[in-house]
């Protein structure tokens, strides 16, 4: 077709180069953001060493040694031994591996369902949105710990499945309000009317042009969620109701420090596990600090 | 559908009837257009003219059944697009006829795009939305209209981000995006307002180019009498969400009829004339929940006004040579028996 009307309203600046997309800029703004990046480089490793668990170390994390009961850091067990006589390095990378499962795949159930409610929700309006709304009151007046406790009593043999269950189902109301009240902001702007008036179904419309304008905010919530739920794994680990004592989680292994002889006297019991959730966790807000620092498009740091 | 009614939808593009839409505010509905009357013939362009609050944007959302889900509702009447009641189409059937059949460009270019997408993705989206064709096609199509619309080097914009694009260019693509699958009507909701007057010309001129070219009918809202002179067929008067007058470009400008409409044609700055004050309609357009719906909308600011035009209220009536009026100052626009009691 030819050109109805040429006007010549621009310039060609000299060597265009083809532009970054709002990813790539935040993406070399990350990158360039030092603590963020040695937070991420921790967590990484952190990730790295409990998943690759069997190959690093040889020893068995569950089995009890009588011989061996809460022995200090020797050549053998590099961190001494617990009060069932385990090895305490061995149990803090098989303890991280299942710390870490915890927390990632409740943090991606609780934002994906957060998510999809809190889009519809505001998207929709309405109706739609007092219902699901209420519905989302309903579930956060639930106790955590209440229901854990009696998931736990009802399926014993469940493992660390009825936890990340009951944290799946019952923790996403914060994130769906976050990202209601984004979406209600972010509809109001002209090119979601302009994508209706293109023949966008609404799904799409949600999808395609709400959610990647709300995403990053989601994805800095996720990551505040991550560290919240490890700490929540470990906090009910060690009252005793989360994760079975048979398998090793950061949580159990702070748990004998509720003995005050093993406070007192052994710290090597209790303070590896300690200090390595301290830095996980630090490292988690540090890189979400990070990534909102690289969303923002007013900070240029 | 009563067949002489069906004939003259046949001969028009879009014709709405009786239109009454508007909002619930606190629960109570406020229509915030009545009785809206608007025909629409091919390759026609029709012009909405109004102050701000008179009406001429919900007018267009309306028939994009783009009104706000929340508060925002079509009460009463039809809008008969090619025949077929837009107001009783899901939004799925809607989907279809939108960005295919009716084309929109929004007030605020600045905002319409999606900041996180190339103008490439959205000027494809709305092909794919419509034809099954590939995205290498897509693509190629997006970078011919690109051009037809006047942006020089479209090869490399189509892999720009909105914000690297300047107001008129971005309502280019606007353009672009809402004449991509050569629509019959092209609803343009103040296109120029947000830009400056150089870019208003160019972006005019296009619209009017193109319409001629694709031979689209055009219904342009505005509030800019001089770009109606350029454009316009059939021009629309609004007030207070009533039309108040309607007639084809030259006897709006040569012969108003309606006092608003006279005032609003006064306040026209003139290169001629060296005044030290524009006039100006004293007074401001009630506000949606204070329009008093008894008698001439218009009253309180008219100089003209009468007593009985308190009390009743005036119909949109034809003075002859299609020039509609709604007016107690010509006795056809006093209500017939019917009318009244139906107030």
């Amino acid at each position: 077709m030819d050109p109805v009307v040429e006007h010549n309203t621009t310039k060609i600046p000299l060597n265009h180069q083809k532009s970054p997309s709002p990813w790539v800029i935040a993406r070399r703004k990350f990158l360039k953001n030092k603590i963020a990046m040695i937070a991420l480089v921790f967590l990484v490793f952190i990730t790295v060493i409990s998943f690759l668990a069997p190959y690093i170390t040889t020893e068995d994390p569950a089995k009890v040694n009588i011989a061996k009961l809460m022995k200090a850091p020797s050549a053998d067990n590099w961190l001494g031994t617990d009060n069932g006589g385990r090895d305490i390095f061995t149990r803090l990378l098989y303890g991280g591996r299942v710390s870490l499962t915890i927390g990632f795949i409740a943090t991606l159930n609780i934002t994906i369902i957060g998510t999809l409610i809190g889009a519809v929700a505001g998207y929709f309006g309405g109706k739609v949105d007092a219902w699901l709304m209420r519905f989302t009151d309903f579930i956060m007046v639930f106790p955590f710990l209440i229901f854990v406790i009696v998931l736990n009593a009802i399926f014993p043999k469940s493992g660390i499945s009825a936890l990340i269950f009951v944290i799946s189902v019952l923790g996403w109301g914060g994130v769906a309000r976050l990202v209601r009240s984004k979406v209600l902001s972010e509809k109001e702007n002209d090119y979601i009317a302009a994508a209706i008036s293109i023949g966008t179904p609404a799904s799409k419309v949600i999808y395609k042009h709400l959610l990647p304008n709300v995403i990053s905010t989601v994805i800095v919530q996720a990551t505040i969620l991550l560290a919240s739920m490890i700490v929540f794994e470990t906090g009910i680990s060690f009252l005793g109701f989360g994760v079975p004592q048979t398998i090793p989680s950061w949580g159990n292994m702070i748990s004998p420090a509720r003995n005050p002889n093993v406070i007192q006297f052994k710290p090597w019991i209790w303070m590896p596990p300690g200090i390595v959730l301290t830095l996980t966790i630090l490292s988690v807000n540090f890189v979400g600090e990070g990534l909102k620092d690289a969303f923002n498009p007013k900070s240029n740091r | 559908m009563a067949g002489r009614e069906f004939f003259n939808t046949e001969t028009s593009i879009l014709n709405t009837k009786n239109l009454q839409a508007g909002f619930f505010i606190g629960g109570k509905f406020y229509p915030a257009i009545e009785d809206i009357n608007i025909e629409i013939k091919p390759g026609k362009v029709v012009c909405v003219v109004g102050e701000s609050g008179s009406g001429k944007s919900v007018t267009a959302l309306s028939i994009m059944s783009l009104l706000p889900k929340e508060n925002g509702s079509i009460q009463e009447g039809e809008i008969l697009f090619e025949g077929r009641n837009l107001v009783d189409l899901s939004q799925d059937d809607m989907n279809e006829i939108r960005g295919k059949d009716i084309g929109m460009i929004f007030q605020e270019p600045m905002t319409s795009l999606n900041p996180v997408f190339t103008i490439g993705f959205q000027v494809q989206e709305v092909l794919l939305n419509h034809l099954s064709i590939s995205k290498s096609e897509a693509r190629e199509r997006s970078i011919q209209l690109l051009r037809q619309v006047g942006i020089s080097r479209p090869e490399e914009i189509v892999d720009e981000y909105p914000h690297q694009l300047s107001g008129g260019m971005r309502q280019r693509v606007m353009i672009a995006m809402a004449i991509a699958n050569n629509p019959k009507l092209l609803i343009a909701d103040e296109p120029t307002t947000a830009l400056d007057v150089t870019i208003q010309a160019q972006i005019l001129e296009l619209i009017k180019e193109i319409q001629k070219k694709m031979n689209m009918a055009v219904m342009l809202i505005t509030h800019d009498l001089g770009v109606v002179a350029e454009m316009a067929d059939e021009i629309i008067v609004m007030y207070a969400g009533q039309i108040v007058e309607q007639s084809d470009t030259y006897s709006i400008f040569y012969n108003p009829k309606h006092p608003y409409l006279k005032l609003l044609l006064q306040s026209i700055p003139r290169l001629d004339e060296n005044r030290e004050r524009l006039d100006s309609i004293k007074g401001i357009v009630p506000s949606l929940t204070n329009i008093d719906r008894t008698g001439c909308r218009f009253t309180d600011r008219c100089p003209e006004a009468k007593d009985e035009c308190r009390q009743i209220s005036p119909q949109l009536a034809e003075l002859g040579g299609g020039h509609k009026v709604r007016c107690l100052l010509y006795k056809e626009s006093y209500p017939t028996e019917k009318a009244v009691t139906n107030r």
